[in-house]
């Protein structure tokens, strides 16, 4: 029951504690209104230079637009801990340390799948694609598994973070490597041959790809392959961050490595 | 019975490096042979400077620090292999305005430190309610932490260390940067938790606090314990002593110096007030300084010279400033 809490309301409350960017007069700005602007700006090369079609643009961009809230959020629940000086409370606490950390990504992944459906729905509507209404749903499901994939990324930039201190600087690298390499503006197969392999071991590629494929009648089953690589890579990603939070707290006891904030 | 909280020999080595290209590794002794034991309900206090290691001690006390060497149990539970046992029964507190989730009001980070304790869902708001009348802030729960005062969140900070009503405390100088009122206040809590059979460990800079406060006080300098006995051994090592103060304006350290080597002179301090310094000699009992301290100063322009009996806080004040020496209460 504990664990049970510590996930669900614990992590809720984290989320509200130390994600700065829930202020609405922050909020709006970056989650709401910018991603339309980089919606815009690359429908509007791609016509210029008549390169895709603009649905593969709203897609890609809206969905890679979650690395924002999914990227941020996570580092800043995680590492925020050090800056605000709770993090010693934190971690002499009896509590588990799989929900106490994990707890925290699953409201990032809702306001990610959030930020991202708004971004595709007022982002489509503005420049004018039709979606058909068979494809809504599995559209939401690829978005929310990307949203979920790059929680799990995120978690690894939170662990990193958490010892190195400087998280914003990660997590703004972090997106621009999204940016470029997920296929969310340039299709995977044109980007030169060393890059495929680093996009095919990133989220949102797979999960970019399904959302465009379904949004073009493609049926769930049809890229069902596609959705679970890309759940896949969002555990590992995350698995990876687990155990490099666990590592750093480990790493503490002994070196005393997180009291220097 | 076994005591409550035992340090047996603590170490604490911290290794830093320095430099960017050619770097250096430094290693500072924070804690160097601490030890003391204290009994159930006993409100016990490391009284030192900063940097003397307190912080450090109870770090490791509270499972956030392995030690480097030497062993600390609480309630009989080794702190590095029983880490989990022994944080469910210990609460904490540390000094200063940070800690808290600034966004959020008193009552949510009381709400999430009463999951992470695992108070029942179902005692939460009525523990909850309780801690913060004890606390004095029962009217402003529902506000931001980060338009409360330092006093407000230093006893929000006592109320999340009692969530999980724990039978041992540790307070690392919780009235520190608190209004004389504030901190005032913040006495009667801890007073109020001793009174309620809660063993303490209390740090503070404050000797008149842990005079008002502890049973049995260990001063810590420079990693290790100088003195411990209660607050009476202590005033005795100094009750028949006599102290100089001398009003400067602008001395050389040789000169602070040569006053240590007076013979009789047990300590010297050099205080800043205003624009003028104060030196305070401290001397053994049947001595008359002033003569020789003056004469010393030779050239020094001098205020005010005054000659009265020692307090408690010369006695802080000759251990912390003087080499250790064991002194058992």
């Amino acid at each position: 029951m504990t664990s049970v809490r510590i996930f669900f309301v614990g992590g809720l409350i984290s989320f509200r504690a130390l994600f700065s960017f829930l202020r609405p007069e922050v909020y709006i700005p970056s989650m709401l209104v910018a991603p339309l602007f980089q919606i815009l700006l690359f429908v509007y090369i791609g016509r210029s230079a008549g390169l895709e079609s603009d649905e593969f643009f709203v897609i890609g961009n809206a969905v890679q637009y979650a690395a924002v809230p999914c990227l941020f959020a996570m580092t800043f629940t995680i590492g925020g801990e050090r800056f605000q000086h709770t993090l010693g409370y934190i971690l002499s606490s009896p509590a588990p340390r799989l929900p106490l950390f994990l707890g925290r990504a699953l409201p990032v992944v809702v306001n990610g799948f959030f930020v991202a459906a708004f971004s595709l729905a007022v982002g489509g509507l503005i420049v004018g694609i039709h979606v058909p209404a068979s494809s809504v749903a599995p559209l939401a499901l690829a978005t929310a598994i990307c949203a979920f994939s790059c929680t799990g990324l995120g978690l690894t930039g939170a662990g990193i973070g958490l010892l190195l201190r400087e998280q914003a600087v990660l997590a703004n690298i972090m997106f621009g490597v999204l940016l470029i390499f997920t296929g969310a503006n340039v299709p995977v197969d044109a980007l030169p041959g060393w890059m495929q392999p680093i996009s095919n071991a990133l989220p949102f590629t797979h999960g970019i790809d399904a959302a465009r494929q379904v949004a073009d009648g493609a049926s769930l089953s049809d890229v069902s392959g596609l959705l679970a690589t890309e759940v896949a890579l969002g555990l590992v990603y995350g698995a990876v961050g687990y155990v490099f939070i666990r590592n750093t707290e480990r790493l503490s006891l002994r070196y005393a490595t997180l009291d220097r904030a | 019975m076994p005591p409550v909280v035992e340090a047996i020999d603590l170490h604490r080595t911290y290794r830093t490096t320095t430099g960017t290209f050619r770097r250096r590794s430094l290693e500072v002794e924070a804690v160097r042979g601490v030890s003391f034991a204290i009994e159930e309900g006993e409100l016990f206090g490391l009284l030192g400077p900063n940097g003397a290691g307190k912080t450090t001690t109870i770090k490791m006390l509270i499972t956030l620090l392995i030690p480097t060497a030497g062993q600390a149990l609480v309630l009989g539970h080794d702190v590095v292999d029983d880490a989990h046992w022994v944080r469910e029964r210990i609460g904490y507190v540390f000094g200063g305005d940070r800690g808290l989730y600034e966004r959020l009001s008193a009552l949510d980070n009381l709400r999430y430190f009463a999951e992470l304790y695992g108070v029942e869902p179902r005692r939460q708001r009525a523990r909850i309610g309780e801690l913060l009348e004890l606390v004095g802030l029962e009217s402003r729960e529902k506000e931001r932490v980060e338009g409360y005062s330092r006093g407000m969140r230093q006893r929000l900070h006592i109320a999340r260390g009692l969530l999980h009503d724990p039978p041992v405390l540790f307070l690392d100088e919780p009235t520190i940067g608190v209004d004389p009122v504030g901190a005032r206040e913040l006495r009667q809590t801890i007073f109020g938790l001793k009174a309620a059979g809660k063993t303490v460990l209390l740090t503070t800079h404050y000797m008149f606090e842990a005079d008002a406060l502890c049973d049995r006080i260990a001063v810590v300098t420079r990693g290790k314990i100088v003195a411990e006995g209660t607050p009476r051994d202590l005033k005795a090592r100094v009750s028949d002593g006599v102290v100089v103060e001398i009003e400067v304006y602008g001395i050389e350290n040789g000169k602070v110096e040569s006053l240590r080597a007076i013979d009789g002179v047990t300590s010297v301090a050099v205080e800043d007030r205003d624009q003028a310094q104060v030196v305070v000699v401290q001397a053994e009992a049947g001595r008359e300084p002033t003569h020789d301290v003056l004469a010393r100063l030779d050239g020094v322009s001098l205020g005010r010279v005054t000659t009265r009996e020692p307090t408690l806080e010369d006695a802080y004040v000759a251990l912390v400033t003087e080499e250790p020496v064991a002194v058992d209460g």
